[in-house]
């Protein structure tokens, strides 16, 4: 006999006990009171109540429809009023919410295009600077080259008239050894013009070819 | 006094006599007010504590009445009425189970009378009428006539059948388990009358829940686009 069994054995035998004894205490109190004289020992005969009592049936209406009042203003009333109101209230609440989302909703529109606004007019101003910084390259290179030119052209004119101060002297110190050195191989001295003569041709026939 | 309960008027308010029960209906009818005033005195937006539990009975009454009825418009106008009668009812059966009743003075339960149960259904009857009016304005006199002239002294047989089922199915069902316990009482007063007692709370509250399933599908029927 599994465990489960025997204790559903024993609840069913409890009940009986329990019952049995109930009835042994109903049967000793029905002799108590039967045994007692001063108790009535027959069952009172049921009458039912009599109909129709036109007060009662008056005062119950009046009493149930009190109630019924009582229900409504203490009941049903407030808590209907206090339900309208949560839902109104809720009602209100989505409503506001809804606008705050489509403001906040207007609000990142607003801020994407002004984002994309200063994003143009970011680029706008680099490029701007870009152009700028270009522009002022070419000034500063174009500056550069004009100087540099300049100088060139300075150099050259420098260079030039250097030359020829040094061709002039070049000529002028050749005259002078010529003079010499015909002195020298002649054995006698020749007039100054022979000389001059002489040299000039010769230096104006080779002097082009030194310098 | 008949067997248990007393047939006559307990004291008398100006010419008016009050019966035992009479009085027992003021403290079920005090007590209910006092619940519904404790729970309702302070209405909060946010619920809290008695005003959840009055709440969600009340939303719960609107939804299992419409259910019945069909139109929630009709329930929301109906359910107070219902309501009451549920509780005034089931509070009146259960007054009968408390130790005293039917020996204290003034404290007799009242739907073991049927004189009560009679107000009861008249409440009914009427309501059935108003409802089917206001609802269906004067069509709803057509349905004495339907579905032919010839069903008419039937139509008028079944209003009347439904007060009385009424009446006599609620007192003779508290009536006859209060004598039950008394007969128990006088034969064996230990114990014994305790398990017709566990019986009568379910009895109570079969009673209770039928007397107001009915009012409310007759209410319904009534109210509904049928007629």
């Amino acid at each position: 006999m599994s465990v489960k069994t025997g204790k559903r054995i024993s609840f069913k035998r409890s009940i009986v006990i329990f019952l049995t004894i109930i009835m042994l205490f109903g049967f000793v109190s029905f002799c108590m009171a039967a045994g007692d004289s001063t108790l009535p020992v027959s069952a009172p005969g049921g009458e039912t109540p009599a109909f129709p009592n036109l007060y009662v049936i008056g005062w119950s209406l009046v009493n149930f429809l009190v109630l019924v009042a009582l229900v409504y203003k203490f009941g049903y009333g407030p808590i209907s009023n206090i339900l309208e109101q949560r839902s109104t209230a809720i009602e209100s609440s989505l409503k506001h919410a809804e606008e705050v989302k489509s403001e906040v909703e207007k609000m990142r529109i607003e801020a994407q295009a002004n984002l994309a606004e200063s994003r143009k007019e970011a680029q706008e101003i680099v490029a701007k600077a870009s152009k700028a910084a270009e522009n002022a390259k070419n000034e500063i290179i174009a500056a550069t080259k004009e100087e540099v030119a300049n100088m060139k052209t300075k150099a050259e004119v420098e260079i030039k008239a250097a030359t020829e101060v040094a061709k002039a002297e070049l000529k002028e110190n050749t005259v002078i050894l010529s003079m010499l050195a015909a002195e020298k191989v002649l054995g006698r001295t020749i007039t100054e013009a022979d000389h001059r003569q002489m040299v000039q041709q010769f230096v104006n026939e080779a002097g082009d070819l030194l310098c | 006094m008949i067997f248990g309960m007393w047939d006559g008027a307990f004291f008398k308010l100006g010419p008016i006599p009050v019966d035992h029960l009479i009085v027992t209906q003021w403290v079920i009818i005090a007590l209910i007010g006092i619940i519904a005033y404790a729970a309702t005195r302070n209405m909060q937006l946010v619920p809290k504590g008695l005003q959840n539990v009055f709440e969600m009975a009340i939303v719960w009454t609107y939804e299992f009445f419409t259910q019945l009825m069909d139109e929630e418009h009709v329930a929301k106008k109906w359910a107070p009425l219902l309501t009451s009668f549920f509780f005034f009812i089931l509070l009146s059966n259960y007054s009968g189970l408390i130790p005293g009743a039917a020996h204290v003075e003034g404290f007799q339960p009242p739907t073991s009378n049927w004189n009560v149960t009679m107000s009861l259904a008249l409440v009914t009857f009427f309501a059935v009428h108003i409802a089917g009016i206001s609802e269906n304005k004067l069509h709803y006199l057509g349905h004495f006539v339907s579905p032919s002239w010839a069903m008419l002294p039937l139509n008028i047989i079944e209003e009347v059948a439904h007060p009385l089922s009424l009446t006599f199915r609620l007192f003779g069902n508290i009536f006859g388990e209060e004598m039950v316990i008394a007969f128990l009482l006088f034969l064996a007063p230990f114990l014994v009358p305790s398990l017709i007692m566990g019986l009568s709370l379910l009895l109570g509250a079969i009673q209770a829940i039928v007397f107001t399933i009915l009012s409310a599908s007759y209410i319904g029927n009534a109210a509904g686009k049928g007629h």
